[in-house]
């Protein structure tokens, strides 16, 4: 609806505009002619509006009075005044003007005022003349109108053109002012007979749409198709007005068939107009009901008019007897095409016109080669027929353009003498000389690639959940059919360029679906060969694959454009990775070197790239290789723009940052819905793969301070998952995996399993996959590994030795599948522990720190840097770097005789001691010095520990750990003293390492006791 | 609960770690010139105190009501701050206050304002916030202390009660504002001598003494070992934590310093360069004949950099050390009682 609408007002404007420019007598003209229109329309319905109109008229008329005698007394200051007001009294008066269109008057003033003013302005001598006030006025004002006027232009050039009309409305406003506008339109209309027919002749073109507006104004959308037939006839017909002017030929029948009812209606209206206003106070009902009925009229004779060419063309196409030949018969097709692609041909009629002419030459036996000519403008107006981009073909144009192809290509079948081209020119063509071989110009190869552009935009612009899509859909089978046609012909014929087109066509319409019969075949291997020969020659002939593998050779070999073959590589990796062969697919992914420099490809081409890493993501998670699935797909998820890469939709937050235009150019690239990928899906298995990769790791890495993550989105719904303030059972496929992530953290791997794999995420997700249950038992054997793997992680530190039996029970894996398992995680380092073959039992060696370990890890870790920092801020303070320290004071104080006075080691040399520089390199023990819990010499311990936990530190001062802690201990004393540290802090951890290396005991205490 | 808690401080003395501190205190702040020296508390007190703790987990802060007799801060009474929420924010605490004191004295009970009390967890009061309002408290009432509580140690079996002060040296420094490295230098300020830990009397009345005792007694045996478990994790881990953090901060906040110095020189120099260069010119001119140049506003060609406020360091260095303090208490007790299970297990094999 508002299409029509847009482009009526549109046409509207343009056929008022030029009615102004081609009307010799528009005094009232322009005027005139608008009011008539509308109060006619308003007598009925709209009373109020009038007398505001009159009112805000009155208005504008009174103060353009003033203004008037202002500029008679060279008063320029009052003028100034007046035109400030009459500018507000247009802005209120603005709705009317709107609907009315700008009044005369107001453009008289407007352009009269200028004139005044630049002639004031010019006149030097008065302008010294002038009082000051005046003068600052005059130079003011010339400004404010040349700007306002800025806006009018176009009406004031038009008045302009005219003035002389302007003494005469004068007059006539003079007279009438009082009386209101309304009555001068009346008047207004009977200037006379003539200029009135002529102003009508322009005029019913506006009326009629004015009233098809109407109509759709008063009953809304019951009508609507009815209005867009209507208001193409209407659209048609004004364009063969403009057609007129430029003398065109089809259409010089039309414009005479038109002109005459014109007249006569015409004719007939005016009459009636003239005994309205005859009788000007007669009751308003009869008006309105001959209106009505000259509207009626006025809407048949548009009707009639839509029929003309169609009716009148037929016999008109050859004059009677004249003798068929190829030279008429191309004249007239010249004829016919020239008209094409001009503004306001009809493209139906044309179309209509160009298939006449092919049956004619049929039955006129013209030969092939005409037919062919033809047929190829046919499908080239036929595309044509849209002049706009976005709009799609209607279903019955559709099908006439697969028809035609076909008989096209039917044609050029049956007759191999015929070579069609594009490089062909129009001279050299041969269309009837039987002799030698035909040349058609034409190309027969952009037909078929533009009809597949039209199969897609059809697709694109059907609601893919109707059944209107199906039957598009089923179209597919005959595009693919006519791209097959072609590929044969071109073999045959083509250059290899143009093979390369049509096999890249070939490959587009091939790559996305899911070869049935092939894998069929192969689950069923060969048990009754013949059998199979016979079923295989019945499927006829080759795989997809097969099929895939021949085109894009071909394409690699010959082709020379970088993008037919970047995309024929992407098609046979996506089609490779749609049938599951991995290997094949990432190799070829690999060689091909798309991923480096994709980024420079087109978009489109882009979207085929994302598309094919998205399905080789899905094929790893198939074949079980979670990590090569979450890094193929990481790229796609980590977005969260997952639907917009894969064109698969635009997002609509991102609708502020594009305009029309690229959302227009966004909208023609979306891929249609038969080829999508389910983005639930997707999610899905990235999040699954990630959830198989980054929890077993989470539980490797607990107190790492330093662990990275591997999945931020999978870490995401994690938090989101917690957020949650009361847990249900999940809903979400989302929800499924995070809660099969936490029971995976804790090693259950049954109850993730259920998560993972039920009813629900079957129906959303893994129903979705070709060979559901192959997945699906790799999906639970992947389960039972990480959770054992998790198992391990988190709860090794519980156990001193574990059975493997156990664990293959509790996993129910296979003894020598735990056992690979975990020689894996020991030979990695992942797990302190040591198998023991005769028992087989894992043996744990208790040496991962334990979680306060860490944390005192970490806290070292910091204070070296603390440590590090507070030792730049002293060099600084004595300008050099160090040397004063570790020359003189550090020596001492970090001498063991300084630090322990009651060191049981006293023959420990000052250089052996750990120097003052706890740089990163030689900071604190890695993990293995610290937790080695049996240092600890049991005499040391009843040896009058408890009295003073401080005195535990010259016994222990032979490890390594408390003679770094004790460096950092000095270091904090010297440097304290300028800056303010805490040498406690250094003490107190002194105390929780050793504190800390007791902890086992500690823990094995406490259980002991319970 | 409250009754054991009673029971370890009805001893005239309060336990032994308080006692511990306020040897330090004393020792440390060496400062004869404070006006309290002691701070005597009765029971009622740290009952109230210690119910609406158990309320919530939010820091609770309130009004501590007393007299000053000689050098000893006697408080005998307290009362809450409500607690805040979003949407009375236009709460009058002030008013409040005074409606409260007024009321208390109606029914005559102690109504001098002599400090405040707040709560904390693993000991992380020393803050800004704390240090502002005792010095405001500091500054209007000479001997008003600040009463610290926590919730967490005393559920570990050892009420943690402690009072502490401004040392007027930190006085002196917040009465003028100005916490640039020269002045805290001045000042003689370390993170050492920023609070003073007033020693703390526990005093009830002889009734209440009387039925501690016989508490005591009903009491089962249970009830008293908290102070033996041997569980550390938690406890340890989160002020391993909270110490962690703090050094992170002290780290970035050392680095903030350390570029404020490098600018300094490294400006000293620059103005050291123009110095010089503007002798020379100088001199030439003079040997020239001509007269020299005219003296320039140095201080304004080099804008000396804005030295970083010291005040937060030392904050977080008095905060550090009270986590280590914290932490060498805890697992110093800790130790032990690992030797006494260890030689409790030995003895029973």
């Amino acid at each position: 609806m508002s299409r029509f609408f847009t482009t009526g007002s549109d046409s509207e404007s343009e056929s008022s505009l030029s009615g102004e420019e081609l009307v010799t007598k528009p005094v009232g003209g322009n005027y005139g002619k608008q009011p008539l229109l509308l109060s006619e329309d308003e007598e009925d319905t709209k009373r109020v509006v009038r007398s505001a109109k009159d009112k805000r008229f009155e208005e504008l008329t009174n103060l353009i009075r003033t203004i008037r005698n202002a500029m008679k007394i060279r008063d320029v200051t009052k003028c100034l005044e007046e035109f400030e007001l009459l500018g507000k009294a247009y802005g209120k008066a603005k709705s009317i003007v709107d609907k009315e269109g700008v009044p005369r008057f107001y453009i008289r003033i407007l352009a009269d005022l200028e004139d005044y003013l630049n002639e004031l302005w010019e006149d030097k001598e008065g302008k010294k003349k002038m009082n000051k006030n005046n003068a600052k006025a005059l130079s003011t004002l010339r400004q404010k109108i040349r700007k306002y006027n800025r806006d009018f232009e176009s009406h004031i050039t038009s008045y302009k053109q005219n003035p002389e009309q302007s003494a005469d409305e004068d007059a006539e406003k003079n007279e009438e002012d009082s009386e209101g506008s309304s009555d001068e339109d009346e008047d207004e209309d009977g200037v006379s007979a003539a200029t009135f027919l002529k102003k009508k002749s322009e005029a019913p073109s506006g009326e009629s749409r004015k009233f098809l507006k109407k109509m759709d104004d008063e009953d809304e959308d019951s009508e609507d198709s009815e209005d867009d037939e209507d208001w193409d006839t209407g659209s048609t017909s004004s364009d063969s007005d403009s057609e007129e002017e430029e003398g065109k030929q089809t259409a010089l029948a039309s414009r005479f068939l038109k002109k005459a009812p014109t007249t006569d209606e015409d004719k007939k209206a005016a009459e009636k107009k003239r005994e309205d206003k005859a009788k000007k106070k007669h009751d308003r009902k009869s008006k309105r009901l001959d209106e009505e009925e000259e509207d009626n009229e006025g809407g048949e004779w548009e009707r009639v008019r839509g029929g003309v060419p169609l009716v009148k063309e037929k016999p008109k196409m050859f004059a009677k007897g004249t003798e068929i030949t190829h030279a008429v018969v191309i004249k007239k097709l010249n004829e016919i095409l020239q008209a094409r692609g001009k503004k306001g041909t009809d493209r139906a009629a044309q179309i209509e016109l160009l298939q006449l002419l092919v049956q004619i030459a049929a039955e006129n036996n013209l030969g092939e080669g005409v037919i062919v000519k033809i047929k190829f403008n046919i499908i080239a107006s036929l595309y044509d027929y849209n002049p706009n981009l976005a709009t799609y073909m209607k279903p019955e144009m559709w099908g006439k353009c697969l028809d035609c192809i076909n008989e096209l290509m039917d044609i050029l079948f049956a007759n191999p003498n015929i070579f069609v081209g594009e490089n062909i020119l129009e001279e050299s063509e041969n269309l009837h000389n039987a002799d030698q071989p035909l040349r058609v110009r034409g190309c027969i190869l952009t037909l078929v690639e533009r009809m597949d552009e039209e199969f897609t935009k059809i697709m694109q612009n059907t609601d893919p959940h109707s059944q209107e899509y199906v039957e598009h859909l089923k179209d597919e089978a005959q595009v693919c059919a006519i791209i097959e046609r072609v590929q044969r012909y071109l073999e045959e014929k083509g250059t290899t360029e143009e093979v390369c087109r049509i096999y890249l066509l070939r490959i587009l319409h091939t790559y996305y679906k899911f070869d049935y019969k092939a894998h069929q075949r192969q689950l069923t291997p060969p048990e009754g060969s013949s059998k199979s020969e016979q079923d295989q020659a019945e499927n006829e002939g080759e795989d997809s694959a097969v099929l895939m593998e021949r085109l894009c050779k071909y394409i690699y070999a010959k082709d020379r454009t970088d993008r037919i073959r970047t995309c024929a590589i992407l098609c046979h990796i996506y089609h490779h990775a749609l049938h599951s062969r991995w290997y094949q697919a990432r190799d070829l992914m690999l060689m091909s070197h798309l991923q480096d420099n994709i980024q420079h490809a087109d978009p489109p081409v882009q979207i085929l790239y994302n598309r094919t890493m998205v399905q080789l993501g899905i094929c790893a998670f198939r074949q079980g290789l979670t990590k090569d699935a979450h890094n193929a797909l990481l790229d796609i998820q980590s977005s969260g723009r997952a639907k917009e890469l894969l064109g698969q939709g635009l997002l609509l937050r991102s609708l502020q940052e594009r305009n029309q235009e690229q959302e227009k150019v966004e909208r023609r690239r979306q891929v249609p819905f038969h080829l999508h990928i389910n983005l639930e899906l997707l999610e899905c298995v990235y999040l699954v793969s990630a959830m198989l990769l980054e929890i077993p790791y989470m539980a490797a890495h607990e107190s790492d301070a330093r662990r990275r993550m591997i999945s931020k989105q999978f870490h995401h719904q994690l938090r989101v998952g917690e957020r949650q303030p009361l847990l249900g059972p999940p809903e979400s496929m989302r929800e499924h995996v995070v809660a099969a992530s936490k029971a995976m953290k804790m090693g259950d791997w049954k109850t993730c399993h259920s998560f993972i794999i039920n009813e629900k995420m079957n129906g959303k997700v893994w129903d979705l996959f070709p060979e559901a249950d192959k997945v699906r038992t790799m999906l639970v054997r992947k389960i039972q590994e990480e959770s054992l793997r998790t198992y391990l992680f988190t709860y090794s530190s519980v156990y001193d030795s574990i059975s493997m039996e156990t664990l293959s029970d509790m996993f129910e894996l296979d003894l020598p599948t735990v056992h690979s398992i975990i020689s894996k995680m020991i030979i990695n380092e992942e797990l302190m522990a040591s198998l023991d073959q005769p028992t087989q039992t894992v043996v744990m060696h208790r040496t991962e720190p334990t979680a306060q370990q860490n944390l005192a890890l970490q806290l070292a870790e910091k204070l070296g840097s603390l440590v590090e920092n507070n030792e730049r801020v002293f060099d600084h303070k004595q300008g050099t770097y160090g040397g004063y320290f570790r020359g003189e004071c550090f020596r001492l104080l970090s001498s063991p005789g300084f630090w322990y006075p009651h060191s049981l080691s006293p023959g420990t040399p000052s250089t052996s001691f750990p120097s003052l520089s706890c740089r990163p390199e030689g900071r604190l023990p890695q993990k293995r010095g610290l937790h080695a819990p049996r240092w600890l010499p049991p005499a040391a311990i009843s040896n009058g520990l408890l009295s003073s936990p401080l005195c535990l530190t010259p016994r222990l001062s032979n490890l390594e750990v408390l003679s770094h802690t004790s460096g950092i201990k000095s270091l904090f004393k010297v440097v304290m003293v300028d800056c303010l540290l805490p040498q406690r802090c250094v003490e107190s951890i002194h105390l929780l390492i050793i504190f800390l290396s007791f902890y086992p005991h500690d823990r094995h205490k406490a259980r002991m006791q319970r | 609960m409250a009754s054991r808690k009673e029971g370890t401080g009805s001893t005239a003395t309060s336990s032994s770690s308080t006692t511990g501190g306020a040897g330090k205190g004393k020792g440390k702040g060496g400062s004869g010139d404070s006006a309290v020296k002691q701070v005597q508390i009765d029971g009622l007190v740290i009952i109230k105190h210690y119910q609406e703790e158990g309320q919530g987990t939010e820091v609770v802060q309130g009004v501590l009501l007393g007299l000053v007799v000689e050098d000893r801060l006697e408080i005998t009474n307290c009362f809450p701050f409500p607690q805040h929420t979003e949407d009375d924010a236009d709460f009058d605490e002030v008013q409040y206050q005074m409606e409260m004191m007024r009321s208390l004295r109606h029914v005559n009970i102690d109504h001098l304002h002599v400090g405040w009390y707040q709560s904390t967890y693993y000991g992380s009061f020393v803050t800004r916030a704390l240090l502002d309002s005792q010095f405001s408290y500091q500054h209007a009432i000479e001997e008003s202390v600040v009463l610290i509580y926590d919730p967490i140690k005393t559920a570990q079996g050892s009420l943690s009660l402690k009072a502490y002060r401004l040392t007027p040296k930190l006085m002196e420094v917040c009465k003028e504002k100005d916490f640039s490295p020269e002045a805290l230098k001045k000042a003689n300020i370390t993170f050492e001598y920023m609070f003073e830990e007033v020693p703390i009397v526990i005093k009830n009345s002889h009734l209440i003494n009387v039925l501690m005792w016989e508490l005591e007694k009903k009491s089962a045996v249970a009830d008293k070992h908290e102070l033996l478990s041997l569980a550390s994790s938690n406890h340890l881990g989160k002020n391993l934590q909270l110490l962690m953090d703090r050094v992170d901060e002290m780290s970035q906040d050392i680095v903030k310093y350390n570029t404020y110095m490098r600018n300094t020189s490294k400006q000293q120099q620059q103005k050291h360069q123009y110095q010089q260069r503007r002798q020379q010119e100088n001199m030439q001119r003079q040997s020239r004949g001509e007269p020299p140049l005219p003296e320039e506003d140095l201080s304004k060609l080099f804008k000396p950099p804005q030295p970083p406020a010291r005040m937060d360091s030392l904050l977080i260095a008095g905060q550090i050390n009270t986590y280590c303090q914290n932490i060498k208490e805890f697992t110093a007790q800790n130790l032990g009682k690992l030797f006494m299970a260890q030689a409790l297990q030995e003895y029973n094999n």
